[in-house]
């Protein structure tokens, strides 16, 4: 408590300003050390030569990026809502969660690459297959946690809706959902990371726009500062997409208590 | 009243006991006995294996059908998303029509309530932003505020500490002096249940009977200072050692 008392105090600056230094001192490093060593460009290029691609070609780059997050979004909207609505069905219909649960365990160790092509086959080399492959990886992380929170009710508070008569809807909206708010979103934020990572794996299998597209054809090449840029700017979507579902979980579960640390 | 398993477990066995409208009977026995079982084979939440429960005329789940009950736990099993407030008002919205309180009426009601516990100015506080004897007072503050003719009490001050315990239980008494209604109290502690009830069941280890009834012979309202009278101690010496004359039974 103390502790943690003492970590908001600290202005943001002194709480990021380690992490700063550490970064602009290994960019420094970098820099040095390939100049100095005199490394190819198509190996490593330095700090300076994926700034400089970078300020050339940044209004395409965000367009491409922006092309990747729109699939990453969609994928991850249709596969944390179908997960959510799953979810709740199975706190309902034990004999549907028996027979459905495992095979959702087994699917999940399916590598997504492997079925990546069999997508861009069946769903041609438009958005679609994109967003169902980042629908796919957020499905599961989803499901999982959301069934455990809705599920995770103490005897106790079921007792008590039981001597009121709630109705298994009150049950499950008064009830099931806000006790799994915290769960929720602890596997969103797995999800939103996952769900960029899911778009650019469907882009490398055929695509003719967005970051995934530029990396590959950056690779092909060997134009590595540009894959660099690339790198740089998916990582930037990924992370501002994380840091948005963490605000509004900041939002919704405005409660004393109900963020579980991570 | 047995439970399945192997070994079944039989938690209780030839209770008998007619529950007069209105009065305050506190149940004691040792750990395991059944108490709890009790409570919830009269709310409707169990179903006895063998026997019959009557409430008010009517079996216990219609009579939980037509919210005869208020149920305090042990822990105050408030819901943390919803402030003291909003958890007190919490009944009454899912009771809807059934509430004999209309829903325009419950904010003033819970907040009367709420300063009946002694919880003004607490209104607006998180569950988690509250003490336990605090939790404690909203939950029951939550049970009363639909108006139940029962109120059962499941050892509701068991996990406070004593001082906080015996305040909580003088606030109890004048409570339940504004709001008459049947309470069922089960509680370890023998004093408590002297202090509070007018009468104690004695139940005996598993499988639980009743070993005996006593009245409280103590006038009304109560002061912390009857608890030293003679007839107080004498009681609850007996009382005492009748829970204490199982020993042989714990070791066989
Ligand atoms: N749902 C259940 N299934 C199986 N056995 C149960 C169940 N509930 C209670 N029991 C058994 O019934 C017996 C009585 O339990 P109960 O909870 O009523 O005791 P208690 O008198 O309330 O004890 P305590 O004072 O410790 O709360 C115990 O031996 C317990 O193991
Ligand atoms: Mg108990």
């Amino acid at each position: 408590m103390v502790r943690k008392n003492a970590r908001q105090a600290a202005s943001p600056l002194t709480e990021w300003l380690p992490a700063l230094i550490l970064f602009l001192s290994t960019l420094i490093l970098w820099e040095g050390l390939v100049r100095g060593l005199d490394v190819p460009r198509y190996i490593l290029p330095s700090p300076s030569e994926i700034g400089a691609v970078i300020t050339q070609r940044w209004q395409d780059l965000v367009r491409q990026v922006a092309w990747t997050m729109l699939e990453a979004i969609g994928g991850f909207l249709l596969g944390s809502i179908l997960a959510f609505l799953s979810a709740s069905l199975f706190v309902h219909a034990r004999l549907i969660e028996r027979s459905m649960y495992p095979w959702a365990i087994v699917l999940q160790t399916v590598p997504i690459v492997a079925i990546a092509p069999l997508l861009t086959i069946w769903l041609g080399f438009g958005t679609a297959p994109k967003v169902v492959i980042a629908a796919i990886v957020c499905f599961f992380p989803v499901l999982v946690n959301t069934t455990r929170g809705l599920r995770l009710v103490s005897a106790q508070a079921l007792e008590l809706m039981q001597i009121l008569s709630a109705s298994r809807w009150q049950l499950y909206i008064r009830l099931r959902v806000p006790s799994a708010m915290p769960f929720l979103f602890t596997s969103l934020k797995v999800a939103a990371s996952l769900s960029v990572i899911g778009a650019i794996v469907g882009e490398f299998t055929g695509a003719d726009r967005g970051i995934g597209y530029v990396v590959v054809s950056a690779a092909y090449r060997l134009d590595t500062p540009l894959l660099f840029a690339g790198i740089v700017f998916s990582s930037f979507a990924a992370v501002i997409f994380f840091l948005l579902i963490s605000g509004i979980e900041r939002i919704l579960l405005f409660w004393p208590g109900a963020r579980i640390e991570d | 009243m047995v439970f399945p398993g192997s070994p079944p477990v039989i938690a209780l066995q030839d209770i008998s006991l007619t529950i007069r409208d209105k009065e305050f009977l506190a149940i004691v026995g040792p750990s395991g006995c059944g108490k709890s079982t009790l409570l919830r084979l009269v709310a409707g939440l169990l179903q006895p294996t063998e026997g019959e429960i009557v409430v008010h005329s009517k079996h216990p789940s219609q009579a939980q059908r037509d919210v005869e009950f208020g149920f305090v736990f042990q822990d105050a099993v408030l819901f943390p998303w919803l402030t003291a407030l909003q958890n007190v008002i919490l009944p009454v919205e899912i009771l809807g029509k059934r509430s004999p309180l209309p829903v325009q009426e419950v904010e003033g009601v819970a907040r009367q309530l709420l300063a009946d516990v002694r919880l003004h100015g607490f209104e607006a506080h998180y569950p988690e932003q509250l003490s336990g004897g605090m939790r404690q007072r909203v939950s029951l503050a939550r049970a009363l505020v639909y108006q139940p003719s029962t109120l059962l009490m499941d050892e509701p001050f068991g996990a406070l500490d004593e001082i906080t315990r015996d305040s909580l239980n003088l606030l109890l008494l004048e409570v339940w002096e504004k709001n008459r209604a049947t309470v069922i109290f089960v509680t370890h502690s023998i004093s408590e249940a002297l202090f509070l009830a007018d009468r104690v069941v004695v139940l005996s280890p598993r499988p639980g009977r009743i070993t005996t009834i006593v009245d409280v012979p103590l006038s009304r309202p109560r002061t912390f200072d009857m608890r030293f009278l003679p007839e107080f101690t004498f009681l609850a010496a007996e009382l005492r050692k009748l829970l204490q004359l199982p020993a042989e039974v714990y070791e066989s």
